[in-house]
């Protein structure tokens, strides 16, 4: 396996992202808000003919919905049979690393301890290693909860 | 990931363009070729022709020497025909003048043989075999590009004329063994040659990506127009744009039509296998298929598939009884099995119902008991639904043996779990003895369903149209809207419905509007209908709805999404998630409650009621509530009569108390007003019927004196008002008909028929009537369940109580069709009795 990695700000820390998983990288446009949903739902948009589910990870993480105009770029990603759009703050880089993912150390924040895996050393800093399906999951048994 | 979808995609566009030239090269339109040059190069289609040529001639080695040796021989020489046949079709299409010319002679030369016109001799089969030998060669040659002198070809054309000519002038002696009558045989050779409509099997994921495809193409297309348009006109830009237009619109519908599948394939099989299971079990059954063109996902056909064989063949097996056994049970020989396909909101209904002996819950439960699944306690306690349910037990079957057909080990659990796998439900209404109806409920995903748009809290949203039973502006007449204690109720021609907002329920902001906000009244499959307040309806559109991601679906309001052409993804609402999420309570469930919520409308101060201003034989003109009045009728005077002490109407057949007592009257027809007040019900004879008007619920001055609970003052004039309160206390106490009965409820509550004709013909009978069915299966044994739809009745068969079924025709279906002509009233009012004997 290789070791590419999307690096990525989200709800203002560092995160990785393997590549394998992202399809795409869009400055989302229109998204139709869907009522009835917790926050961390942002809504539905459309990517060509395909409608994703944007998803505030920001809101999962933090509970405070991102604003409209701040909503900027997201991930695409397809997960068990359904586009997802995850919306992120920035996307820095695409890089090989080789070292690969490392253990998680030190004491992570509940908030983003469902969601964490590993670290990924980049750029002389940590990056948490984030699986993307944990978000849609993990907001999933929130939601149920 | 990319790369996938895209070369997956190529090969499905070839297979159609060589659908596509099929069919050209029979029809023969020039224009449509031309068109497809610009879609894909010659090239693709001349190397397509060329390798396919040289395949076939290669196969047709052995067959041409077999041919030689034996020219009577009909196989090799239809195969042969078939060669030239195809290659003439391709190379008019290829415009591949030499091909046709050559293949031409030979086809016709051929055919006259096939049609024992003319005999295979020896000189004939070497002309032909020359002329195939020149096409490979022809074949060849464009292959590698080589250009080939023609002279040849005219060599070998007369060499077949020839050949022809002295034919003729030596009349054959007999026609070639095996042919046909001469039309005939052509006729079929031709369409052996043309192939007849060719199918291919085509992943769903193609499809998909394909309808993707098209759904960008129809995204791209509104962008384009949408720049055309701030441009200035250009009436030549326009038009080929609205070419494009139609092209893609029809494109979408044909690609769209491809998920799509008429449920006639799915019963294609079952007239076969009913003939041939029949057939080996010595039985007789006379097959009804319907619905065969409703259209279902065919991801979904196929899922089908399965449960609907395996229910048919226990119909068949266990269901429908030998011809001896019906006999002997007194039903006609033949055994009838019947499967109806149909559309019902956002699912497909089939059922399939025969007339056999039904399921044996007796035998199931002894079964259950010796398989040790349930205790003699348990089963005692058992509902005869719970009993039945037991057919879902794995290994639990009636069947007394096994047999080759059913009976397996393969039951009804198996069937059950097949179709809760795909999100349907599966249904029995059996009545043992009589027969078993199977509904099989299954959803309709990914699929095209008539929807309206609507709009609430400045978003739009979709909903099935079939939900919609109908639209009203709050500004109509006909409604009103009350609100208490937090709850809306929107009363529509004198029936409550429960109310909601949309934006309520979502939790979304209503917006201001100037007009009117539109109140749909809506109803899900399953549950009872409730009004909805939007902001407005839009407008209706066929709807192709996708699953929504399980993020979205986990609401529960939502069914699905789909795309419209403006590009912003729309939401599917769900019905039943929608009343379930506002908890609405079940208005419909019984009269008790829809009276507290009287009392409740009257402690909240709802001001007026509506009340019948009327005049009474006596000449006062008096108000009294109108929700009392069943109706108003004209009454013969000598029908009314006094018995012990007391006066009575009498009406249907029964006694009817009159409540103002009068019983002399001055003149034939009485006009009386009909009362009841849930359970009781009585007899007004009244001077006249003047109109309806608001009248407050406390009268302006209270005074209770008698039959009148006080006055007051509607238009400027003081009029009594009854009091119903004591009016129904003044009523005899012993009910002069014993009134212990069930309810009647009446399933289909929003076909006119069953609210305008049926439910005041049965509460004339005295019946108590109740439309639609209660939500929470609070059924009591005793009551009885009308209603005409055979699904309906199935469903309320699981309910407990008797069901019975009306049909609109005046003759039954079949010698077992239960149902009673909904005209017939004394077959109906004997049902009813009967049912509670």
């Amino acid at each position: 396996m290789d070791n590419l990695y999307l690096f990525a700000m989200l709800a203002g820390t560092r995160v990785a992202v393997e590549a394998s998983e992202v399809e795409a990288v869009v400055r989302l446009s229109d998204i139709s808000p869907v009522p009835g949903m917790g926050a961390h739902v942002a809504g539905l948009s459309a990517l060509r003919s395909r409608v994703l589910t944007v998803v505030d990870v920001a809101a999962l993480i933090h509970g405070r919905a991102t604003p409209a105009q701040e909503r900027g770029l997201a991930i695409i990603a397809n997960i068990s049979g359904h586009s997802y759009g995850l919306m992120v703050e920035s996307v820095s880089d695409i890089c090989n690393v080789l070292e690969g993912e490392l253990p998680l150390r030190g004491q992570i924040d509940p908030a983003w301890a469902p969601y964490a895996r590993a670290i990924v050393e980049y750029d002389g800093m940590p990056w948490l290693l984030v699986p993307l399906a944990r978000f849609i999951e993990g907001g999933g048994q929130q939601q149920a909860a | 990931m990319e790369g996938v979808p895209r070369t997956v995609a190529a090969p499905l566009f070839h297979v159609l363009l060589c659908g596509f030239n099929r069919l050209l090269t029979t029809s023969r339109h020039g224009a449509p070729a031309r068109s497809l040059w610009g879609l894909v190069g010659m090239d693709e289609l001349l190397q397509e022709f060329i390798s396919e040529t040289q395949e076939t001639l290669e196969a047709l080695a052995g067959e041409v020497v077999a041919w030689e040796a034996d020219p009577s021989d009909r196989d090799r020489l239809d195969a042969i025909f078939r060669f030239f046949h195809t290659v003439k079709g391709s190379c008019g299409f290829l415009n591949l003048p030499r091909f046709e010319r050559l293949s031409h002679a030979a086809e016709d030369v051929l055919s006259d043989i096939r049609a024992g016109e003319r005999k295979a001799d020896a000189g004939t089969v070497t002309a032909v075999l020359g002329l195939m030998d020149r096409i490979g060669e022809l074949t060849d040659a464009i292959a590698t590009g080589v250009a080939l002198p023609s002279e040849n070809d005219e060599f070998l054309i007369a060499a077949l004329t020839a050949q022809t000519k002295m034919a003729e002038e030596a009349p054959m002696p007999a026609p070639v063994e095996g042919t046909e009558s001469s039309g005939t045989g052509v006729a079929v050779s031709r369409q052996g040659g043309q192939s007849g409509p060719r199918t291919i099997r085509l992943p769903l994921t193609l499809i998909d990506q394909l309808m993707n495809g098209v759904s960008d193409m129809v995204l791209a297309r509104n962008e384009l127009s949408r720049k055309l348009r701030e441009r200035s006109a250009d009436p030549e830009l326009d038009n080929v744009f609205e070419r494009l237009s139609t092209c893609v619109a029809d494109m979408r519908d044909v690609i769209s039509k491809t998920r799509m599948q008429r449920v006639e394939r799915l019963f294609a099989a079952i007239p076969r296998m009913v003939r041939d299971i029949s057939r080996d079990l010595g039985k007789r059954i006379d097959l009804t298929l319907e619905g065969g063109d409703v259209e279902m996902d065919r991801e979904m056909v196929e899922m089908v598939v399965d449960p609907l064989t395996h229910i048919v063949r226990n119909a068949i097996d266990h269901g429908i009884e030998t011809p001896e056994q019906r006999r002997a049970a007194g039903k006609p020989e033949t055994g009838s099995l019947r499967l109806e396909a149909r559309q019902s909101g956002n699912q497909i209904v089939i059922v399939v119902s025969d007339d056999g002996r039904g399921i044996d819950t007796g035998r199931l439960v002894e079964k259950a008991l010796a398989a040790g699944r349930i205790s003699m306690e348990n089963a005692a306690r058992m509902s005869a639904d719970e009993k039945l349910d037991l057919i879902f037990q794995a290994g639990l079957s009636t069947a007394t043996q096994v047999t080759a057909i059913s009976g397996r080990g393969v039951g009804m659990d198996v069937v059950r779990a097949n179709v809760e796998r795909i999100g349907g439900v599966i249904a029995l209404d059996n009545h043992p003895g009589k027969g078993l109806t199977i509904t099989l409920r299954v959803p309709l995903t990914l699929t095209i369903i008539p929807g309206l748009i609507l709009r609430g809290g400045g978003q739009h949203f979709a909903i099935p149209r079939a939900a919609v039973v109908e639209i009203l502006h709050d500004n109509n007449d006909m409604l009103e809207i009350g609100s208490v204690g937090g709850a809306k109720i929107a009363t529509i021609r004198g029936i409550r419905h429960s109310m909601v907002d949309l934006e309520d329920v979502l939790g979304l902001a209503k917006v201001d509007q100037t007009g009117p906000r539109a109140i749909m009244v809506v109803r899900s499959a399953t549950g009872i209908p409730f009004a909805m307040g939007v902001s407005a309806v839009d407008n209706h559109e066929e709807l192709v709805i996708r699953p929504a991601s399980p993020l979205v679906m986990a609401t529960g309001l939502y069914a699905g999404m789909t795309l419209p052409d403006n590009g912003r993804p729309m939401l599917l609402l769900d019905a039943a998630g929608l009343a379930n999420a506002a908890r609405l309570p079940n208005i419909l469930d019984d009269r008790a409650a829809r009276q507290l919520k009287d009392e409740v409308d009257a402690q909240a101060g709802v001001e007026m009621v509506a009340a019948l201003r009327f005049e009474e034989i006596s000449g006062e003109r008096r108000l009294l509530q109108l929700s009392l009045i069943e109706r108003v009728e004209d009454i013969d005077a000598h029908l009314f009569g006094r018995s012990g002490g007391r006066v009575f109407a009498r009406l249907e057949g029964r006694l009817v108390p009159v409540a103002n007592g009068l019983v002399e009257f001055d003149r034939e027809k009485v006009s009386a007003l009909r009362l009841r007040d849930g359970s009781r019900e009585a007899c007004y004879p009244v001077a006249a019927v003047l109109d309806i008007v608001q009248m407050p619920l406390v009268p302006d001055m209270v005074a209770m004196h008698g039959l009148l609970s006080g006055v007051s003052v509607i238009d400027g004039v003081h009029l009594e008002v009854v009091n119903p309160f004591a009016l129904f206390a003044s009523l005899p106490d012993d009910p002069v008909f014993e009134r212990s009965r069930g309810r009647c409820l009446l399933v289909d509550a929003e076909d006119g028929w069953t609210r305008e004709i049926l439910a005041p013909l049965l509460r004339q009978a005295g019946h108590d009537v109740m439309l639609g069915l209660p939500n929470d299966a609070a059924v009591d044994p005793q009551d009885v369940i009308l209603c005409s739809n055979d699904d309906t009745a199935q469903a309320a068969g699981m309910m407990g109580c008797r069901v019975v079924r009306l049909r609109a025709s005046p003759r039954a279906a079949g010698p077992q069709d239960a149902s009673i002509y909904r005209y017939d009233q004394d077959g109906l009012m004997a049902a009813l009795t009967g049912t509670r004997g």
